[in-house]
């Protein structure tokens, strides 16, 4: 699953510009397609691999394609780009980073210099507004040639293994998820059975409200869904241990509630019922914290069952998002279980 | 240029963390010995190249540029495999989240700068910049296994991979002041020894980032006729006022400063002037912050002139050039060393 992993998440694919996450999983689970399965894509851009079981209670397994960018707003007379954030965050993990563009333009995000602050502005969070990105424009019309008005950028980071099976790597929230449905299509297609109707869709535009997701549940039309994400914790040096959320390494994550959900009951214990069966490592979250497509899935139609597992993540939403392997592995064994169920 | 583009990529792969420049001297010394009819290194760390004009008794030139670069050392080894370090010269703390970073100890380590995002902050405010003693380096091994891998006092290095922008634009770690190194370089590469009026002493000097003493101590030994320092200084960014930065992509700059030599530095720009070469000028009033404001004054004083490659993001992994700025540079510093001092002095 690294290779694929690692390719997924050095692909292109902010939110509203999933196309080419879109291209490398529809060509993967494309291959060898069994009689009984088919493949889709929807009207917003969500693509799904659908494995026929008309009479069967239907199940939703979901991964959003998306990733956190930058999208430009503008060009100065001096050839700098003025960007906004396409999805959550934090200015901090913003400077002096390396970005790159829908066109492949490279660029960095710069600001005034610290030597050039005042004490009051070096004391100050950097804000979005005082930033630009360098892409090395002579002049305006220079940088005309090379970006335009609306263009997408992303994180230039690329994946790496490091320490005792930590993976780094902008995007893995969520085509770690992305990567995990591949592999259970996989064991479909290598005679897993299931017991269900069962629906797999990659969804978009997750960064932004969960907006896609919606979209997808109105499409399938579930009886069940399972959310796989990543979730944010601060397993770090300092941090009070009941503010670390969730331990890299201690298992996958099986939420009872977070920010924008309080998941399905009957599905949280079905999750903690496989686990305990196959000797599946999990944890549950300690802290109340974040949301994703869940929330968006459960309250649309007449409403959904909902359950969620997730990785957890350092550094979400920057460009050095980290898990480690073990804890996919075993986000990966929990859902084959409940297809199987 | 594609000697000034591959040498570049070359120096500022090195690592060369204020205190640690020595870690790279076997390197510098091959690249050194194919210009220079002398290579050596000072007690301090200093790394002296000397290259002869054919007349025996040339006055001594020193042209210096800063080896090392800003970095971290490593101050403790913590649960969870994480490391708590302490800054090497001047860094800018809102830029380190997220960063990767190499550890060098017995072998180079990978590791990440942690972050603690504002709603889990120990202090809880939003506002506030994080300290470096708020920030970790992500090992990713357990803290048993770390104690054996790394020692308290490694170096750290910001990673700042070489990345080519546009029109000969490139952004990498440590083009403070290794741009600089890359001009000399080229320079002396391209200069004659019949039409060299100096014996040229190249320091390409250690600790600019951590007090300034490299450059002067060099001095000090080498008593030069005449120096330039060259380094960076601060490229123009929107809002900027005009004569108070200078413009990547527009040519190297000649600084005034009190605290360079006068007459030299307007015997040079005239020179230039009146042979036509592209070059901006700025004004550092007093101080330069730079080698230059020892150096000056070192022995019974040596006269300096100051000169500077426009660069952004300073001291940030993605410190940003012109390619074209280190070829005025070296385009500048051939003229004076074709130039007699008595002559500049004239002009």
């Amino acid at each position: 699953m690294k290779e694929l992993l690692k390719k997924l998440s050095e692909e292109f694919g902010p939110s509203g510009y999933e196309d080419r996450v879109r291209s490398v999983i529809r060509e993967y689970i494309e291959r060898d397609l069994p009689k009984n399965c088919e493949i889709a894509e929807d009207r917003v851009g969500n693509l799904y691999f659908h494995v026929i079981n008309r009479d069967k209670p239907r199940l939703m397994i979901n991964a959003h394609m998306d990733e956190v960018g930058f999208m430009v707003k503008g060009i100065t007379e001096d050839g700098f780009l003025r960007f906004g954030c396409v999805g959550g965050m934090n200015p901090l993990v913003l400077g002096a980073k390396r970005v790159v563009s829908e066109r492949g333009i490279k660029g960095i995000i710069s600001a005034k210099p610290i030597h050039l602050l005042t004490n009051d502005e070096k004391k100050q969070l950097p804000k979005v507004d005082d930033m630009f990105i360098d892409i090395g424009a002579t002049s305006k019309e220079d940088a005309e040639k090379y970006a335009d008005i609306g263009d997408y950028f992303i994180f230039d980071s690329g994946y790496v293994e490091y320490g005792d099976g930590f993976i780094k790597c902008k995007a893995l929230d969520d085509r770690h998820g992305c990567a995990i449905m591949c592999k259970l299509i996989d064991a479909i297609k290598q005679g897993a059975d299931t017991e269900y109707d069962l629906w797999f869709a990659f969804t978009c535009r997750e960064e932004i409200s969960y907006s896609s997701a919606r979209c997808a549940s109105e499409y399938v039309n579930p009886d069940y869904a399972l959310v796989i994400e990543s979730k944010a914790v601060q397993d770090i040096y300092g941090v009070d241990d009941e503010k670390k959320v969730c331990i890299l390494g201690d298992g996958a994550i099986v939420s009872f509630m977070d920010n924008s959900t309080v998941y399905d009951k009957d599905m949280v214990n079905k999750l903690i019922s496989i686990c305990k069966k196959n000797n599946i490592p999990y944890q549950l979250n300690k802290y109340i914290s974040g949301g994703n497509d869940s929330s968006a899935i459960q309250k649309s139609i007449c409403g959904v069952r909902v359950g969620l597992i997730s990785a957890p993540s350092r550094y979400i939403h920057s460009r050095a998002n980290v898990v480690k392997y073990t804890d996919l592995e075993a986000m990966y064994e929990i859902a084959l279980g409940l297809i199987k169920e | 240029m594609d000697f000034i583009k591959e040498s570049l990529k070359e120096l500022c792969s090195l690592m060369t963390v204020s205190g640690f420049e020595k870690k790279s001297r076997t390197r510098l010394f091959e690249i050194a010995r194919q210009y220079f009819d002398e290579v050596s290194e000072d007690s301090f760390g200093n790394f002296v190249f000397v290259k002869k004009s054919l007349n025996n008794n040339a006055p001594r030139l020193m042209i210096d540029a800063h080896f090392d670069m800003v970095g971290m050392m490593v101050t403790d080894i913590l649960e969870g495999g994480f490391l708590s370090v302490t800054n090497i010269g001047g860094l800018d703390t809102r830029i380190l989240p997220s960063a990767e970073v190499t550890v060098y100890s017995k072998r180079e380590i990978y590791g990440l700068i942690s972050s603690i995002p504002p709603h889990l902050s120990k202090s809880g405010s939003k506002s506030s910049v994080p300290t470096l003693e708020e920030l970790y380096i992500d090992t990713g091994y357990s803290v048993d296994e770390l104690k054996e891998l790394v020692p308290v006092g490694a170096p750290v290095v910001i990673n700042g991979e070489y990345t080519e922008l546009q029109n000969g634009f490139v952004a990498a770690a440590s083009l403070d002041d290794k741009a600089c190194v890359c001009a000399v370089f080229d320079a002396v590469r391209r200069i004659s020894a019949e039409e060299l009026k100096y014996d040229i002493y190249v320091t390409v000097s250690a600790q600019e980032e951590t007090g300034k003493c490299g450059a002067a101590l060099s001095a000090c030994r080498i008593r030069p006729q005449m120096a330039i320092i060259t380094d960076v200084n601060f490229g123009a960014i929107e809002g900027d006022k005009d004569y108070d930065s200078i413009v990547c992509g527009k040519g190297a700059s000649v600084d005034i400063s009190a605290l360079t030599d006068r007459k030299l530095t307007r015997g040079v720009m005239r020179l230039l002037d009146k042979e036509g070469v592209q070059y901006q000028r700025i004004c550092e009033p007093s101080y330069t912050y730079t080698n230059n404001d020892l150096v000056s004054v070192t022995g019974e004083g040596i006269p300096t002139v100051l000169m500077s490659i426009p660069l952004r993001s300073m001291h940030t992994p993605v410190e940003t050039v012109c390619l074209k700025d280190i070829r005025s540079l070296a385009d500048i510093l051939i003229r004076v060393a074709y130039t007699e001092k008595t002559d500049l002095e004239a002009i």
